[in-house]
């Protein structure tokens, strides 16, 4: 409440965030942060993924607290226990994964907790004409009687901000709204922001897509690795001077590894689709890609762009729609996941406490996983040879640098970086030719994402092929020989090392890239040399 | 968990004394331990509220069940006991309930004096055939359980109950019917013909529930089990499944067979402990002898309490057939009357349910962000002794923590959290 | 046999205590907690009805006891599963072994009897006959003269319907249990609607119970809910925790059941009427699953007990920090 050096009372910020710090274990998620919205703007975040935009927003609307600075409201400061409390005093946000009840009525969705009632029972017509009233008022098209599940995901996402205009928000946060959204969604929405905007809420929206904040934002901050790096008039601005400030200038990784030397395919996949469902935009379209031994391909994109699902589907963990897999020469598009390990695929997953390894078991048991019915660890009649399974988790244990007291530790025991090294060197023990990769440093410290990436290349130049999906473009930058960029599903651009840049891959990953070439089933000679810069 | 623990600790004998003082402690205050002396204070309690004095109340369950009188019967309670609680066990080391082990139990024993009655072969061949018969009626009865289950979506904690309820009807019909002793007032069969029975033990003893080599073969299940579990690259599939189910599917466990085939063997146990049972005094199948003692419940308690580790399961099952028939002499001696060993069987397995120690907690209160973090968080584990150091991954703020990350932390198949689309989360196995 | 009203009559006796439990079920499902000690703590209601009866000198102070003892116990499976985290089921099993020590146990300290306890002086709950619809010739044979919780628990269904779907806490409820984070994210506070859930589900079992040792018999007998409890937790899935779901569910179990009563009268043996509505619960289970599979809305696997999630909604990736 101590806020005499405030401005002047014309000048006063409809939100604004003073000096938030934020730490997390080994990572400083927002580093004095300050932010500054006026009433009416809508406000762009911009970031990359771990640039501190969700923390930040977590802060703001009471999800998490901050280690240190301030809030302020319409110049009076807040500190927020709870997001009840801040929908109290007038935020309102629409999380990345919408909060929402699919089997109730839009209306029920957006009147659940407090709702209008009649003798006792709810007042459905009531609740219905208010709901219709704000769905009128802002022109958001969404019917109120219908059953959310039953509904695209664009209107459930109005269904979202019909939620927070019931509660009278005045400021809205909406975190990646345009993630889950088709390109004519997501249009619509900003549509709808604008008009909000107009009637004087204000807009704080956060997102790492260049063209929608291009489109429709008044400012812009832009966070790189917890700090704020830019505050932007959009008006004033380009979309190559936003890419700098959220990218910076690093170091270029590209020369520490030498370029691998591609030869046989060890992974060809032909129109792989993935579908999300009846009515929703499938998960992955129509995706074609190859992978030969001795390179790496690193798939980038924005995290929930289909990365995920596209892995899951060549591991075998998730059912295909259409498409063909190859791998190692072998279809495996009916293919279970043993049968696709034994044709030649090895998997480094994204979730590894949960799929990766199996927490409570040992080290040694965890790293003895897919050797288990091997001559080397089983002998006749499937009898496990134990003091192999220990030499073997030696092995792994040493050459990958993992460190545990013993091979009988359990593996959720060991930090972060040394699972990993474990799991990465479990599957990377198999040999296979195909070796999939996901996010393999996220959490990582940085004595290990070294080691692990070494591990990589050398896998590669064993003559290996890998595919590497990462939200990390350092990452990408740092291993691939070829990259690949994923945006909504699809393949949207193909660049080969030489072309490819922090620049190129960000544009790109925020929509706006260059489109990768046709590529027809007789064409042998793959485009990995050209990329043609038409508009996806 | 202190069994798995166990368990490891003799694979890698790998520290000194130090290291043995750690596992000592770390048994002393395992959640089991623990459980079972909170059981035993909740018991004393109740005994001082009946008017009994809880120490003379406990030491007759002690010379009830290990005294000369006793230990026979401990032993013969052992087998209906230990056998179906590894029966249980086996399915329950991948995460899977199997509830109904009355109705394969019955069958097993149906199957058995059937084939008693009516085989023509001699005596020992005819025993084998009605033990292996046995197996056969109790394991296809389970399998069809896990059928229902990985091809139809019944979870297998109801189809296997639900199964169990018409066997042990049929199986009542048959012995009060077309297979009842005439002129005999008792619901049972006839007598097994000379010679088709298992020998006993101390026959001296002269009690008839003497120890019949039953007991072998129970012993031998319980060695194959742990052969099985720690040997071979099948057992080392169940528990990894058993310890994370999502782990062992991306490394190409294939699931639904797995189901089938624990059932099965879950079922052909649970058989053979029906079989044996028949096939010992009174050489018979009386209806209700094998349900009315609701050794399969007590056989799951058994298994929960040992988080189906072959050698634990053992322990906790002659623990519980300890204090079946310690109960009883308690009630001679105190006139307390014995069900009261049932109520703190229960009440341990509560107790260990309640500290999460053999499951962890999959508690939506975590998920949401608002639950006791703290007491939550895993302890350092007592065997290594030591926290890696190194990076922590980034503390998730919970509220943006996929939902992925949710019901899979109950390892446990209850059917409660169904495959990438459970209830509470997107996650699932 | 006949389809006559006696049958309906009896139909509808077998039919109240697997309705009075199913709804409990059908509340926690809705919370979201799995709850299967139905039948654990309708043989505590059970218990603590003949007991209340006995020495309340009451039928009434049974039936309140019942529901208070009944209550008392779900309260365990609340604290553990929603207060300390732990494993619905597990903690389920263990309450249900739990219930039949204990009444057991207090059945031999109490009474000092052992497997039943039954006196002609023990009140039971005496029939009530509906003015009016006594004299309507089939319906009144059928309808009229039961006891007055198979009244209440028509009752029920129609107030716990009218609650899910209109009343505010109601509405609430099912929010918890479809998506606690959404719920939570309101303002609305999981833990005390699924305390409630489950408590409301303990007092609907003690009144099963009630029904079960004062309406059906007049006795109290060791496990004698005898698997009541557990297709009680059938009737949920099957009636996919809807009230009237629920309800049809229930009158199907009760049809087979006094069915299978009327034909053991008739010859059959009594182990086929006893078996009977489990093979009925069976065989509903694995059609229900089998037309919902090919309608494609719960692929195989996925029934689970829980009310089937029509889509999917976040996505399964997000990120920790943006």
């Amino acid at each position: 409440m101590n806020d005499q050096h405030a401005a002047a009372p014309g000048d006063i910020a409809e939100v604004e965030m003073r000096g938030i710090v934020r730490r997390f274990p080994g990572v400083l998620a927002n580093d004095r942060v300050d932010l500054r919205v006026a009433g009416g703007e809508i406000h762009a975040v911009m970031g990359e993924n771990g640039a501190g935009k969700s923390t930040l927003m977590s802060i703001l609307y009471g999800l998490q607290r901050p280690d240190a600075g301030r809030i302020l409201l319409r110049g009076t400061e807040h500190s927020f226990g709870s997001p009840v409390q801040a929908i109290a005093a007038g935020l309102g946000m629409v999380h990345q994964g919408f909060k929402l009840f699919p089997s109730l009525t839009v209306t029920e969705n957006v009147v659940y907790g407090s709702e209008p009632t009649r003798r006792g029972l709810v007042d459905r017509a009531a609740a219905r004409a208010r709901v219709a009233e704000l769905v009128d008022t802002h022109g958001l098209h969404v019917p109120p009687d219908a059953r959310v599940a039953d509904l695209p995901v664009g209107v459930q996402q109005r269904v979202e901000i019909l939620k927070l205009l019931y509660r009278d928000a005045r400021v809205l946060i909406l975190d990646e709204p345009t993630a889950v959204l088709t390109p004519a969604e997501a249009d619509r929405l900003l549509e709808v922001i604008r008009g909000l905007a107009r009637s004087g809420r204000t807009i704080l929206l956060v997102t790492h897509k260049l063209g929608e904040v291009m489109a429709v934002s008044d400012r812009v901050t832009v966070l790189r690795d917890g700090r704020v790096t830019a505050r932007l008039a959009t008006a004033e601005t380009t979309p190559a001077e936003i890419a700098l400030a959220m990218t910076g200038r690093r170091i270029d990784l590209d020369r520490m590894h030498p370029a691998g030397t591609p030869a046989a395919d060890v992974l060809d996949v032909r129109g792989l689709t993935v579908s999300a469902g009846r009515g929703a935009k499938p998960l992955v379209e129509d995706v074609s890609l190859r992978v030969r031994a001795g390179e790496i391909v690193g798939v980038a994109g924005v995290a929930g762009n289909g990365q995920s699902e596209l892995v899951e589907a060549l591991a075998g963990l998730r059912p295909i729609d259409a498409g063909r897999v190859l791998v190692a020469g072998q279809d495996v598009g009916a293919a279970s996941v043993a049968q696709r390990r034994h044709a030649g695929l090895a998997y480094v997953p994204e979730d590894r406490a949960g799929v990766g390894a199996a927490r409570d078991a040992s080290l040694a048991d965890n790293l003895a996983m897919g050797f288990h019915r091997t001559p080397a660890l089983a002998g006749r009649g499937g009898f496990l040879r134990r003091a192999a399974i220990r030499a073997h988790a030696a092995k792994v244990i040493e050459r990958f640098g993992v460190k545990a007291a013993s091979s009988a530790v359990t593996i959720g025991t060991l930090s972060g970086g040394n699972q990993q090294k474990a799991i990465l060197g479990r599957e990377i023990t198999h040999d296979a030719p195909l070796l999939l990769v996901e996010q393999p440093t996220r959490g990582v410290d940085i004595g290990s994402i070294e080691n692990i990436h070494a591990r990589l290349v050398e896998y590669r130049d064993a003559g290996h092929g890998v595919l590497l999906v990462s939200a990390e473009l350092s990452e990408i930058l740092a291993l691939s020989d070829r990259v690949l960029v994923m945006y909504e599903g699809r393949i949207v651009a193909e660049l080969p090392r030489a072309e490819a840049d922090v620049h190129t891959i960000g544009l790109a990953m925020a929509g706006g890239g260059p489109a990768r070439p046709e590529v027809r089933p007789d064409d042998d000679t793959r485009p990995t040399a050209t990329t043609t810069a038409h508009q996806a | 968990m202190t069994a798995s623990k166990a368990g490891t600790a003799i694979e890698h004998p790998s520290g000194p004394a130090a290291r043995w003082a750690l596992h000592v402690r770390g048994a002393v205050f395992s959640p089991v331990t623990v459980s079972i002396v909170a059981a035993l204070i909740l018991g004393a309690i109740i005994l001082a509220g009946t008017g009994a004095d809880p120490l003379t109340a406990y030491g007759s369950v002690l010379t009830g069940a290990f005294g000369s009188e006793g230990i026979g019967d401990t032993l013969g309670e052992c087998i209906p006991i230990v056998g179906l609680a590894l029966a249980l066990a086996i399915p329950l080391r991948a995460g899977l309930v199997n509830l109904g082990g009355d109705g394969q139990l019955v069958l097993g024993g149906l199957a058995a004096v059937s084939v008693g009655l009516y085989s023509p072969f001699p005596g020992a061949i005819t025993v084998i055939l009605a033990l292996l018969a046995g197996m056969l009626a109790g394991g296809l009865w389970a399998a069809l359980a896990a059928v229902l289950e990985t091809r139809c979506g019944v979870p297998l904690l109801v189809s296997s109950l639900l199964l169990s309820y018409p066997a042990m009807s049929f199986v009542s019909y048959m012995v009060r019917f077309p297979l009842l002793q005439k002129g005999s007032g008792i619901p049972q069969t006839d007598r097994l013909p000379e010679g088709v029975k298992l020998p006993e033990f101390a026959a001296g003893s002269g009690a008839g529930t003497g120890v019949s080599v039953g007991i072998v073969l129970i012993v031998l299940a319980a060695v194959v089990y742990f052969v099985v579990d720690h040997r071979t690259a099948a057992g080392y599939e169940v528990r990894m499944t058993g310890l994370g189910a999502r782990f062992a599917g991306y490394a190409g466990v294939d699931r639904a067979r797995l189901t089938l085939r624990l059932m099965f063997a879950s079922g052909s146990l649970a058989g053979l402990v029906g079989a044996i049972t028949v096939l010992g005094f009174p050489y018979r199948m009386v209806d209700g002898a094998l349900t009315t003692p609701g050794y399969t419940w007590t056989g799951l308690l058994a298994a929960l309490l040992a988080a189906a580790s072959p050698l634990g399961t053992v322990a906790a099952g002659f623990f519980f057939s300890a204090l079946t028939i310690g109960g009883f002499g308690m009630e001679q001696e105190t006139a307390v009357p014995q069900q009261l060993t049932a109520v703190l069987q229960a009440v341990v397995i509560l107790f260990l349910a309640v500290r999460g120690g053999i499951f962890r907690k999959g508690g939506w209160l975590h998920r949401l962000g608002r639950g006791p973090d703290g007491a939550a968080a895993p302890p350092p584990d007592l065997e290594t002794g030591v926290l890696e150091s190194g990076v922590l991954e980034p503390a998730v703020p919970e509220a943006a923590v996929p939902e992925a990350a949710v019901p899979e932390a109950a390892v446990l198949d209850t059917g409660v959290a169904g495959p990438p689309a459970p209830a509470r989360g997107d996650g699932g196995k | 046999m006949s389809f006559d009203a006696e049958l309906i009559f009896s139909a509808l006796r077998a039919l109240t205590p697997i309705l009075f439990a199913a709804l409990g079920g059908a509340l926690c499902e809705r919370a979201g907690v799995f709850n299967v000690s139905l039948e654990g703590t309708m043989l505590i209601g059970c218990f603590a009805a003949v007991t209340g009866s006995w020495f309340g000198g009451s039928v009434w102070v049974g039936v309140i006891s019942a529901v208070l003892a009944a209550m008392v116990f779900s309260l365990l499976l609340a604290i553990g599963a929603v207060t300390l985290g732990a494993d619905a089921v597990v903690l389920c099993i263990a309450l249900n072994l739990l219930a039949v020590g204990l009444t057991g146990f207090l059945l031999r300290t109490v009474f000092g009897k052992q497997g039943t306890f039954g006196d002609p002086d023990l009140k039971g709950l005496q029939p009530v006959d509906i003015p009016g619809l006594e004299s309507v010739p089939f319906l009144g044979r059928a309808l009229s003269g039961h006891s007055p919780l198979v009244y209440l628990s028509w009752v029920a269904v129609a107030v716990i319907a009218v609650l899910l779907s209109r009343h505010p806490w109601g509405v609430r409820l099912r929010g918890v249990g479809e998506a606690p984070e959404a719920a939570q994210s309101l303002g609305v506070s999981v833990a005390r609607y699924r305390y409630a859930a489950i408590l409301t589900s303990g007092a609907l079992c003690g009144l099963a119970g009630a029904q079960l040792a004062l309406g059906n018999v007049t006795l109290f007998s060791e496990n004698m809910t005898a698997g009541r409890g557990w297709i009680a937790v059938v009737a949920v899935m099957l009636g996919r925790a809807l009230p009237i779901g629920v309800l049809l569910a229930g009158i199907l179990f009760g049809l087979v059941e006094a069915v299978g009563f009327r034909l053991q009268g008739e010859g059959m043996p009594q182990q086929a009427a006893d078996a009977a509505p489990y093979v009925m619960t069976l065989v509903a289970l694995f059609l229900a699953t089998r037309s919902r599979a090919r309608r494609g809305a719960a692929p195989p696997g996925r029934l689970t007990g829980r009310i089937p999630r029509p889509r999917r909604f976040a996505r399964t990736t997000s990120e920790p920090q943006s």
